[in-house]
């Protein structure tokens, strides 16, 4: 252990650094700079492309064409004064909230307008539903909506028939669609085929519906027609069958090209072969319209041949009858009365029996004893013309009897008359035959009868038409089913008695339809003539049966029947032993 | 702004525009003052991407409506209407871009913005929209509207090019327009 007085041993140590330098061989070399290159700050900075900013369109666009110029909408319409005193303001109809609005009535393209800008024609016109209501265009009065479907039906279609029952404005659904398509410069010529009757009715329709629209008659003497043909500038033009079978090289010649002929009374051409469906069939056109009430009278090749006018690719040959239907349906409109009853007064039809007075019974009796055994007698040489003779006799017989001119008919015909004339309402009388008519208008002359038939020459009728209508004290219109029965239009008539049958209901139809049509406002009450146990009522019997026929080969094709009376069924009405076996 | 002469038969141009997935259609109707197609112009379908529907911000739906489809569809129909009527309120800008007085028919359910003002007239089913920097349009708009035929409902027409426009679809016309 070491003591606190003891002295420490120190020792000395060498704390000097001793230093080695020694060359180092990097800094016998000159420095030499690392230089980089950089980028500067006024630069481009670093872009990325979001694509354009810009945006495009591309439009594609479609003219139609302009209306011609007289056709042009009229100046707005000046507000006038209005007269002194007191007026009947009707008040604007407020909409009735628990009726849904009304879908507007308009053309649509049919599935055979295959061009885009037709479609887009057809599909931007304004609706139909405004156009008629007295604002826009000039109408006698505002057209049914039936009607207006109607003109949309007519409108986008190439091809069409309209069918509808007769008295449902046929005509002015026509004129109405012709004169839209004038005005939006869709057709820039028109030609009107009809019956020579009812070429006056035309004209006279066309003024009332469509005053813009200028139409002239193709008439007179060859020259003229030529003219009327080839050099007139007048869109709409009207013809009728015989004069147009007459200068069926003009209407033939390309240069006459229309862009919509109208086919009225269309039945005419049922008969493919005949002269008139060739001429007519051989029109340059762009638009085929046919209008018949009655486009099947007898057998469905009747609706076959007017489409052979409407669109001749559209029923191949030989087509069984019931494809008739499901190939013309897209074309075809047809309404009956019962389907716009509501638009139409009603009409009442009465059947009266009576019986024959005694001195017609006695004529009658013999009569048909008389002819049945000639008929007999005739055997094997018995045609359906000596049949047909009798049926004529017997007919006659029931009009009156012919040695002393007793007609039961005609005393219940004053009596109905008496009551026509007391309510001052006016009649039409049809007959089968002029001689009756005759003998009825001097029966009936205290009510001013006015004849239209056959041998009333052609410039005076109208005359007559008008006569009937305008002269309060002319109560009765005595006409013939052959004359009188289509195309003529009385309204203003309230009753139609049937004085004798026709063979084919279709044209007593059409007959009772000259007064049971548009613009009537009353019931229409048709008495229908029937002399009881004759020939009458019997062909009746079959004629009503038959009547059922034509609505239902409209509607389904499957009833190919004649609408007359078949050649077996005119046997049918005798008791003869010995019928021709071609008939049997 | 001058209104044509009463013996001029005036035009009308009826502008909409659907925005449907593949984008903006617009489709635009001439007609005369009784309501009559004379021409009809239809644009393929403008859809905006996300940077210009960013970069454009709120004036997007105006460009595009106004500017784009708008003008370009009045710009290209050779007849020049008098007065040109729209559903779309956005379309009402257009009035900026031409010398041709436009209004809005007043389609319910869309929000107005306070720069429009509304009025009624008698041809018109519906309520009318003018754009306020243009109200001094509207004495003459009045007097073009006195001149179209009493049965014209300037609301009717939007459904016609509606239906055109459903029918150039169907038919791939729209996307071909060129």
């Amino acid at each position: 252990m070491q003591r606190d007085d003891e002295e420490p041993d120190v020792l000395e140590l060498d704390l000097a650094l001793l230093t080695d330098v020694r060359p180092d061989a990097r800094f016998e070399r000159p420095m030499e700079p690392n230089v980089r290159e950089t980028r500067l700050l006024n630069d481009l900075p670093w872009v990325r492309s979001v694509g354009r900013l810009e945006m495009t369109v591309a439009t594609e666009g479609w003219k139609f064409p302009a209306p011609p110029v007289e056709l042009t909408p009229p100046p707005p319409r000046i507000a006038t004064e209005p007269p002194a005193g007191r007026h009947e303001i009707k008040l604007p109809q407020l909409p009735d909230k628990d009726q849904p609005p009304k879908k507007p009535i308009r053309a649509k393209p049919t599935v055979d307008t295959v061009v885009f800008k037709d479609r887009l024609l057809c599909l931007l016109q304004p609706p139909l539903d405004g156009l008629f209501d007295g604002r826009q265009l000039e109408v006698p009065f505002p057209p049914f909506p039936y009607q207006l479907e109607g003109i949309a039906f007519l409108m986008p279609r190439h091809a069409a028939l309209l069918a509808d029952e007769m008295g449902l404005g046929k005509t002015a659904q026509i004129i109405l669609s012709l004169r839209l398509l004038f005005h939006q410069g869709v057709i820039r010529r028109g030609l009107i085929v009809c019956p020579k009757p009812l070429v006056f009715n035309w004209a006279r329709e066309l003024k009332s519906w469509a005053p813009d629209l200028p139409f002239e008659t193709i008439e007179g003497d060859p020259e003229r027609r030529r003219t009327a043909w080839f050099t007139s500038n007048c869109p709409l033009k009207i013809v009728n069958y015989e004069t147009l079978t007459r200068d069926s090289d003009h209407s033939s010649d390309p240069r006459v090209a229309f862009d919509v002929v109208v086919l009225d009374e269309a039945q005419r051409i049922k008969n493919r072969d005949s002269k008139t469906a060739q001429v007519v069939r051989a029109i340059p056109r762009a638009r085929s319209w046919a209008i018949s009430g009655t486009p099947i009278e007898n057998h469905p090749d009747d609706l076959v041949n007017i489409f052979a006018f409407v669109d001749p690719e559209r029923i191949p040959p030989d087509t069984p009858p019931k494809r008739l239907q499901q190939l013309t349906s897209d074309c075809i409109l047809r309404r009956t009365k019962d389907l716009v009853q509501s638009d139409m007064p009603p009409k009442i039809i009465k059947d009266l029996e009576i019986d024959l007075s005694p001195a017609q019974r006695a004529a009658y009796t013999l009569a048909e004893k008389e002819g049945v055994i000639h008929l007999n007698e005739l055997g094997d040489t018995l045609t359906v013309q000596h049949v047909f003779q009798l049926v004529m006799r017997l007919k006659q017989i029931c009009n009156f009897d012919p040695r002393t001119g007793e007609s039961a008919k005609m005393e219940q015909l004053l009596s109905d008359m008496e009551e026509v004339a007391e309510s001052g309402q006016k009649a039409i009388i049809f007959s089968q035959w002029v001689e009756p008519l005759h003998a009825i208008a001097k029966q009936l002359k205290r009510f001013n009868p006015l004849e239209y038939h056959g041998k009333i020459p052609q410039p005076e009728r109208t005359p007559i038409l008008d006569k009937f209508k305008k002269d309060p004290d002319a109560h009765v219109l005595l006409m013939s089913y052959g004359t009188g029965s289509v195309g003529l239009n009385l309204q203003f008539t309230n009753y139609v008695f049937l004085f004798d049958r026709w063979w084919n209901p279709a044209i007593e139809d059409q007959a009772i339809n000259r007064a049971h049509r548009i613009g009537q406002k009353s019931t229409v009450t048709v008495t229908r003539f029937l002399s009881r146990e004759t020939i009458e009522q019997r062909i009746a019997t079959v004629l009503d049966a038959k009547r059922k026929v034509f609505n239902d080969l409209l509607a389904n094709a499957e009833k190919p029947a004649t609408m007359g009376l078949s050649e077996d069924e005119i046997f049918g009405l005798f008791d003869i032993r010995n019928r021709p076996k071609r008939a049997a | 702004m001058s209104v044509p002469p009463v013996s001029t038969p005036i035009t009308l141009g009826f502008l909409t525009a659907l925005q449907e997935p593949s984008g903006w259609l617009g489709g635009y109707l001439v007609t005369n003052s009784w309501g009559r197609p004379l021409e009809f112009r239809l644009t393929t379908a403008v859809q905006p991407n996300r940077v210009q529907t960013a970069l454009y911000g709120p004036t997007l739906t105006e460009y595009v409506l106004a500017d784009l489809i708008g003008k370009t569809l009045v710009e290209k129909t050779a007849t020049k209407p008098d007065l040109i009527v729209t559903d779309v309120p956005a379309a009402l800008a257009l009035r900026s871009r031409l010398e041709i007085p436009v209004i809005g028919v007043k389609v319910g359910g869309v929000e107005l913005s306070t720069d429009l003002t509304a009025f009624t007239h008698a041809r018109s089913s519906i309520g009318l929209l003018i754009p306020n920097r243009f109200a001094a349009d509207r004495t003459a708009v009045t007097q073009l509207l006195e001149r179209i035929d009493p049965a014209v409902d300037l609301a009717e027409p939007f459904t016609r090019v509606r239906e055109a426009i459903s029918e150039a679809r169907k038919m791939g016309v729209t996307n071909r327009a060129a």
